[in-house]
């Protein structure tokens, strides 16, 4: 904020232009400064004011209990639980995405007829409001008249119909199929577009060379994907940390809690059980987590774009 | 037996043909050089002997057996691209021992064979880096040195000097002509730099529009161009087209008193009153005054530019232009009357419509 009126700039050895640009710069984003820090700056200090209380969500303001929130909750079986649900529900789904992604984008390389279209329709997954596709895949999972039961029977691989949703067995995998139906068409587009640039005559040489097909994929192709592919596990699987939207529609956590995730637990920490104090510690520590992920991605990326 | 034959290879993209059926057969050892200017359909050609593009039409053999259908790497045809494609992740050595990796030849004799290569090209030094940290021309040498490797039967460069600046590309072109003669691989060479197709060939294909215009020997193509395309193409500067008819024994230029003499050789194809086109080399001029025996023109001098080794010079004989290459001492000023000398076996004659050479074979 002293940046702003400029004294530490005119005082600089070369006074005139770079100050008078600096200045005018900081003014310029005054505004948006001003707006961030009344949405984002202000919310995130008093969340953190309000870890350190026992708040309810209405009625009492909450005393100060200093670290018992963190205490309880980090030593609580819920959010060990919903760790290691999200964990899960990341991993497996984002490594899921990577291959289908990479397949797809090799398959849509190909020269064939109707190529523009699948590119376009495969996107459309993706384009799809995430509320939408959790209500197909909910229906697609339906007990009564869901399509997968129908189909499963049908190829004779079920005897009778199951609850996709409803089983604490299935849910957490059903929900990572949907999950990855929507998310890999992202990766699918990002792989494609490292492929298109990947050097017609290098190919060639390699098909000279006598690669087959697994070796060009590793050893030519490979290394052009890397970089970009590096960038979307990054993006992929910090989204799939926080994941909430698309298990609340579907399962709201349950069944017996086998698909509460860690901001399910936020939100029904902070909101169906109104515990705002607990709610926010909980919140920080999620924070925290995505935000240890997306500092080591960044090392790794800064580390790629050296090796290259 | 030819080392390499193409029998008459046609390749069709959509509504175009693009090569418009192709003959060549080369015997082992020979430098084919495909020259034509850009989308004549060379690279085309280079790509269906590679395999990397399948024709439409006709066959292409390597030792009497048709390639057509086999896999690039089942072809023994190693090729190096324009663009060195070398692969950017590995060093030069795995670049070059690649092809050989892929064929699982054991690690020790690769080494050895990437190491020979590397001696060969004088790359030793740079078997460790990536490709990356090299210059343009140690680039290129290790594209030729990862199709060396390989010992082929018949070697296929895509205008492999086309990126190297013009010091770098005459190095290289001799640097390629000694490996020729040392290794007498068959070679298909493609190109539009006339320079390096004389040079380096065996034999030139002249090609134009998906079609051979000439196939020749570098000497056949320079000194007996069978069209006026030809003619045009190879030379630097180009060879002088003049308009002319045919009167008596002699050729009159069209808007000029001037006259050539008719040569023999073409005295039975050219009747009088016959139009046609008259070629000569601007450096088969040379300044001559009245009493220089053999023919001569007189033309009034507008350009003189003095490129170091020549003096090319810019005339008007009427209302045509002719171009002279003299040796650079000679002196005279824009504006002057000269009289240009030649013999007159150095003159070429065209068919004007058919652009035909009207030389009889
Ligand atoms: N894959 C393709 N699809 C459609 N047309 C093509 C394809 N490849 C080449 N062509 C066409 O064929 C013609 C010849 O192309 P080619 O690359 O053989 O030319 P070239 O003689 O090598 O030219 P240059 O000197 O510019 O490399 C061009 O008109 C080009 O547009
Ligand atoms: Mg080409």
């Amino acid at each position: 904020m002293n940046r702003m009126n400029g004294p530490d700039g005119r005082k600089g050895p070369h006074p005139m232009p770079g100050t008078w640009i600096t200045t005018r710069a900081w003014l310029l984003m005054l505004p948006l400064l001003v707006v961030m820090i009344a949405v984002i700056g202000w919310p995130l200090v008093d969340t953190v004011r309000l870890s350190f209380t026992d708040a309810k969500l209405v009625g009492t303001a909450g005393g100060f209990v200093a670290l018992d929130n963190y205490a309880k909750l980090l030593g609580g079986a819920s959010f060990q639980r919903a760790l290691i649900t999200t964990t899960w529900f990341a991993v497996v789904s984002v490594a899921a995405e990577m291959v289908l992604g990479v397949l797809a984008a090799l398959l849509l390389n190909q020269q064939f007829r109707g190529r523009t279209a699948l590119r376009a329709l495969m996107i459309l997954p993706w384009a799809l409001p995430t509320v939408v596709n959790a209500t197909l895949w909910r229906l697609i999972y339906n007990p009564e008249y869901g399509a997968l039961n129908a189909a499963l029977t049908q190829l004779g691989l079920i005897d009778s119909y199951r609850s996709w949703l409803g089983e604490p067995g299935s849910a957490l995998t059903a929900l990572i199929v949907a999950d990855c139906w929507k998310n890999f068409p992202l990766v699918a587009l990002i792989a494609l577009a490292a492929l298109q640039a990947v050097p017609r005559d290098i190919t060639a040489a390699a098909l000279v060379d006598g690669a087959g097909p697994f070796n060009r994929f590793r050893y030519v192709i490979m290394p052009y994907l890397a970089g970009p592919l590096l960038v979307a596990l990054v993006l992929r699987t910090i989204e799939a940390f926080k994941v909430f939207d698309i298990i609340w529609v579907m399962t709201r956590g349950g069944p017996a809690n086998s698909t509460r995730t860690l901001s399910i637990l936020v939100y029904q920490e902070a909101f169906s059980f109104q515990r705002a104090g607990s709610g926010a510690s909980l919140a920080l520590i999620v924070t925290l987590l995505v935000t240890l992920l997306a500092v080591a991605y960044a090392a790794l990326l800064r580390k790629a774009a050296g090796a290259s | 037996m030819s080392a390499l034959e193409i029998r008459d290879i046609h390749k069709r993209y959509g509504e175009v043909e693009t090569l418009r059926g192709i003959d060549i057969a080369l015997e082992g050892g020979e430098f084919l050089v495909l020259l034509g200017s850009s989308g004549c359909g060379k690279s085309t050609l280079l790509n269906i002997i590679a395999g990397l593009a399948e024709p439409s039409g006709g066959d292409v053999l390597i030792g009497e057996r048709s390639i057509l259908g086999l896999h690039p790497k089942d072809r023994d045809i190693a090729m190096v691209f324009q663009s060195y494609a070398l692969y950017p992740n590995m060093s030069v050595a795995r670049n070059i021992g690649f092809g050989l990796e892929m064929r699982k030849v054991p690690a020790a004799e690769r080494e050895r064979a990437v190491r020979d290569t590397a001696r060969l090209l004088q790359i030793e030094n740079l078997l460790d880096r990536k490709p990356s940290q090299l210059s343009g021309g140690q680039r290129q040498r290790v594209a030729i040195g990862r199709a060396l490797v390989r010992d082929p039967q018949v070697f296929l460069f895509d205008e492999p000097l086309s990126n190297l600046d013009a010091k770098l590309r005459m190095e290289m072109r001799t640097e390629l002509k000694r490996l020729h003669q040392m290794l007498k691989t068959t070679v298909v060479y493609v190109t539009h730099d006339q320079i390096e197709a004389m040079t380096l060939a065996t034999r030139i294909a002249v090609m134009r529009d998906g079609r051979i215009e000439q196939l020749g020997t570098p000497e056949e193509i320079y000194d007996r161009p069978a069209t006026l395309y030809v003619a045009g193409f190879v030379g630097s500067p180009p060879m002088n087209i003049l308009d002319a008819e045919v009167v008596g024994n002699a050729l009159r230029l069209v808007g000029s008193e001037e006259t050539l003499p008719l040569p023999a050789d073409f005295t039975s194809t050219a009747a009088a009153g016959r139009r046609v086109k008259v070629g000569i080399r601007p450096e088969a001029l040379r300044l001559a005054n009245t009493d220089t025996p053999g023919a001569s023109v007189r033309a009034q001098v507008e350009v003189v530019e003095l490129t170091g080794p020549e003096l090319v010079t810019t005339a008007k004989l009427g209302e045509q232009t002719i171009t002279a290459c003299l040796p650079p001492r000679t002196r005279f000023g824009a504006g002057s009357q000269q009289l240009f000398s030649f013999d007159e076996a150095v003159l070429h004659l065209f068919d004007p419509e058919s652009g035909r050479s009207l030389r009889p074979v």
